[in-house]
Order: C-alpha cells, then structure tokens, then sequence
C-alpha cells in the first residue's frame, strides 16, 4: 500500500495543484473569445489561402517542368 | 571560468564562413516589417513546390509521412528538408546551454554571437548529413539509377534551400519581419495542408468514379450531379478516406476550444520599484510552454517511426526490432503504417470504432500523450530558462517586485504556479491533440494547436509592434 501511496501522492498533489490553478485563472469571457476567435480565423484563412494560391500556381508550372525532364 | 577555455569558443573560426544577415541600423517601420514578412513567407512557399532536379522517383513509401506536416517539409521539392535543420540545432543549442553544457554568458555580446554561430554551424551540418542520408537511402531512386552527378546535384540543391530557410528565419529575427520564421512556415503549411483539403479542385478516382478532393467541392459537386440529394449529402459529409464536411466541422471546433484555453492566464500584479511604483501584471498562461510540448513529442514519435521502418525494412524477423514496430503497407495511400510494438501503440487509433474493439491500444496511447506532453513541458521550462527562478531573476533585474511579498518569496510565489502551468499546460494540449485526432479534424491535432497557437503568438507580436509603432509604450 505505501508503493501505491508514494505513486499516487504526487499525483493528487499534481490534480490538486492543477484544480487551483484552473480556478485561479482568469478566463475569456464571450466579448474577448470572439475577438480572439475571429482574428485568428482570419489569420488562419489568409495564411491558409496565400499557400493554397500559390500551390495552385504551381501545379501547371511544375507540369511543364516536370514533363520537359 | 574567466578566460579559461570554453567549448563555445570551438566555433570563432568558423564565423567568417558563415552566411549572416546584418542586424538593422534603423527603427523598421511595421509595414516594411509587414513586406518582409511576407516576402519571406513567399519565398519559402515557392520552393516549397519547386521540384527537385535529378531525382528519378518519389513513388517509394514515404519515411518522413508522418512529421512532414510540424516540420513544413513538402516531397519531392527543394523543401524537402524543410525547417529540419534549423528546428534541430535550435533544439540542441538550446539544450546544450540550458542544461549548462556549453558555458554562455548572455550578457556579453561575444558569446550570443558565437552561440548563434553554433545554431548556424550545426543546422548546415544537419543539412548536409540529412541529405547525404536521403539519397544515400534510395528516396530518389537508387543512387545506381540516379548517378553520381545528380546525386550530388540533389544533395546541393537541399542543402541550399536548408541555408535560405536559416536566412530567411534570421532575417525576420534580426528585427526585419514579425515573430520567427520556423512558426510562420510551421502555421502556413498547416493552413495550406487545411484549405487545400476543403477546397482541392484536384479529382481521385474511386469506386464511384472521380470525386474531388476537396471536402467543400465535393460537397456541392455532389449536390449538384447526384439525383439522390440525401445520400449526396450523407457521402459529402461521411465518405471514407478523403476529407469530408465532419472533418472540417471538426477543425472548427478545435480551433475554437483551443482559442478559449488560450485565454487562461493567472494574472500576478507586479509593481516597479522605482519609477514612482509603476504598476503591471506579470501573466502566467494555462499553455504555459504553448506547442512547445506538442512539438517535441511530435519529433519524439517521429524519430521512433523513422528508426523503427529502417530497421524493419533490414531485419524484419528480429525478436527486439519487432518490438520497436512492425509495419504493413496501408492499401489506400501506399504509406507504410504500423501495426505491431511500440510504434503501433503510440500511434492515435484511426477511429472511435478501433478504440473499442482494441481498448489497451487505445488506453496505451491516451496515457502515453498525456504523461509525453506534461513532462516535456515541465521540462522545457528548465532547459529554456522560463523556470520559476529564472522568471524571478527576469522579474528582479528589472527592479519588479510582488507587492504584498518579500523580495525572496518572489521565486517561491511563482513556485506556486509556473511548474503547475507547464505541466497541466501540457497534458491539455496533449488532450486536445487526442481529442482532434479521435473527431477525424483535417490537419492532425497536431497540426491544429500549432496552428492555432502560432498564430495567436502572431497576433500578440502584432498588437505589440503596433503599439510600439504608435509610441504609446515608448521603449
């Protein structure tokens, strides 16, 4: 049983430590995720599409490459 | 040990040779910031679909399937290497001088000069070395096939495209664009990886005939050609192995649970010690060491399955090789995935239905994501030097002090939270990795909480550099 202890001891310690931790916290409210949540969409989208395009771009170019080799 | 020897001082004669972008003699101005950064990010996107001259093939299995999405490597194309080299000598440096191997001194210019040195240094050599490696291991064809001539050829050809990468990533470090080039190449292919598998016009034959892959073309081309619109929409939005519409719907909510769990942050009032008792705010995140963990469990997984294909492929019948992996071809996209040892129990289950039928496996995975990421994270606070300590050291030399608290209970105030943070920082990004891949989101979990908290730290960078622009925290 003291094995078992020494095991878990740690670990409630960790989940206790964690718990607090998490109500400490501050956390978004709906104004402040929203914000957030749209301007990294929006990162996200423009990141994503200038690779998208540029993949495009490059699938006919690299057709003629390719092919010619 | 004061001018005594030191390793670091191994790498001064080499410094000459090495490629270097000069540091900035002006203020650059956000928007120019804003050109280089995107030039960057062009340049690397170019070679990232630029093919290599010479190979003869790319149609063997592919060793490096699994991690080619964190390391922004793209088959086939001068990127092949992708942010490899830089990524790893980062990793080593970092680790050589936080665990105190290399003796660095940041407070003198000389010694961040040779340390940056060193990182340069050591990502050619892996350059080099991962080259040489990939076409010595048949990953163009043979080198009987390929001769010697292109052999060489690809080697350079890689080998460059690794030194532009180290360029344009010191470019944008040096002060010239926003953040650091690895998470901007790292969050951009994810992006792309993302969009391209809602919106690919490029079509793959199945058993129906052709079918697009994009999820949302296939969507409406089905709606739009199929007679029968329920089981139209029943195949857009469940057909197997090609993205459909639930993926994307699960992308979504990833990406928006990540995003909530950005926003938890312990908030410690700090106050200046001079400057008429200047008050601020020292905020602790929930994702402490953000994807750090994710990252190097990534490269942790990765590293077993190239080791472990290696040696199946070369002594398959061996008792301890077995153990390490066993691996099958998979009959859809022709990568080898493993279905045996540990290779396979560190693997995510491809789906719910799989958890059931094998549950040890999918118990093995789930402890093994959770426990990697809270102590590589618990971890990296030590050896990136964002410990408690040495936060309170940070917090002291600018003459900040807790109030309410001694001088020396600063440290064991942050003893309170910052171990707690990195370690249950982690083990939710380790959940939430799991979390995607179980709900099939497109990119991998991986690659969404990459993305995702790569381009928060952007849009932190972003907020800050405005405001300094601005003068309204006048530096």
């Amino acid at each position: 049983m003291e094995a078992i202890d020494s095991a878990i001891d740690p670990l409630r310690d960790f989940a206790k430590s964690s718990v607090r931790l998490v109500q400490r916290c501050h956390k978004p409210d709906r104004k402040e995720f929203t914000k957030v949540a749209v301007r990294t969409a929006i990162g996200f989208v423009v990141m994503g599409f200038v690779g998208f395009f540029v993949k495009l771009v490059f699938i006919p170019i690299n057709n003629i490459i390719v092919g010619s080799s | 040990m004061v001018g005594g020897f030191r390793v670091i001082h191994l790498v001064r004669p080499f410094l000459a040779f090495l490629p270097e972008v000069q540091s900035p003699e002006r203020k650059i101005p956000f928007r120019e910031k804003v050109i280089y950064t995107v030039i960057s990010l062009f340049i690397f996107l170019v070679c990232s679909q630029l093919p290599l001259y010479g190979i003869h093939s790319t149609t063997g299995a592919d060793p490096f399937y699994w991690m080619r999405v964190i390391l922004a490597s793209s088959r086939g194309t001068v990127m092949e290497l992708g942010i490899t080299p830089i990524v790893t000598s980062g990793m080593v440096m970092q680790l050589l001088a936080g665990s105190k191997i290399i003796e660095i001194d940041n407070n003198v210019r000389e010694d961040r000069a040779l340390l940056n040195g060193a990182q340069k240094l050591l990502g050619i050599l892996i350059a080099v070395g991962q080259a040489v490696a990939y076409v010595l291991s048949g990953m163009y064809g043979s080198v009987g096939e390929l001769g010697v001539g292109n052999a060489i050829l690809i080697i350079v050809q890689l080998c460059f495209a690794a030194i532009i990468v180290l360029c344009l990533d010191e470019l944008l470090q040096k002060g010239y664009g926003l953040g650091s080039g690895i998470s901007l190449f790292i969050a951009t292919n994810i992006c792309e990886s993302i969009i391209w598998k809602a919106f690919s016009p490029t079509t793959i034959n199945s058993g129906r005939g052709a079918q697009f892959e994009g999820a949302v073309i296939a969507l409406f081309h089905l709606l739009i050609t199929r007679t029968d619109k329920v089981r139209a929409l029943r195949e857009a939005f469940f057909r197997q192995n090609l993205p459909n519409v639930t993926n994307l719907h699960a992308t979504v909510l990833i990406f928006l649970i990540v995003i909530y769990f950005q926003g938890f942050r312990v908030v410690l009032p700090v106050r200046s010690k001079n400057a008429r008792g200047q008050r601020g705010s020292y905020p602790i995140k929930l994702f402490y060491t953000s994807n750090m963990p994710i990252i190097l469990q990534s490269a942790l997984v990765s590293n077993i399955y190239f080791i472990s294909q290696i040696l199946y492929r070369k002594f398959g019948g061996n008792f301890l090789v077995n153990l390490i992996g066993t691996w099958k071809e998979s009959e859809y996209s022709g990568q080898s995935i493993p279905v045996g040892g540990i290779a396979y129990y560190i693997t995510a289950p491809s789906s719910l239905a799989e958890m059931a039928t094998h549950p040890f496996h999918a118990l093995f995975y789930l402890v093994f994501m959770l426990a990697a990421c809270a102590l590589f994270s618990k971890t990296w606070i030590e050896v990136s030097g964002s410990s408690a300590k040495d936060v309170a050291r940070q917090l002291r030399e600018q003459q900040m002090v807790m109030p309410g608290h001694r001088d020396s209970n600063l440290q064991k105030e942050l003893n309170r939270y910052i171990p707690t943070a990195a370690a249950f920082g982690g083990l939710c990004i380790g959940a939430l990795t799991v979390l995607a891949d179980l709900m099939g989101a497109i990119g991998s979990g991986t690659g969404i909480l990459l993305a995702v908290t790569i381009i928060y730290q952007y849009f932190e960078t972003f907020e800050k550099e405005k405001a300094s622009e601005l003068g309204f925290f006048g530096l």
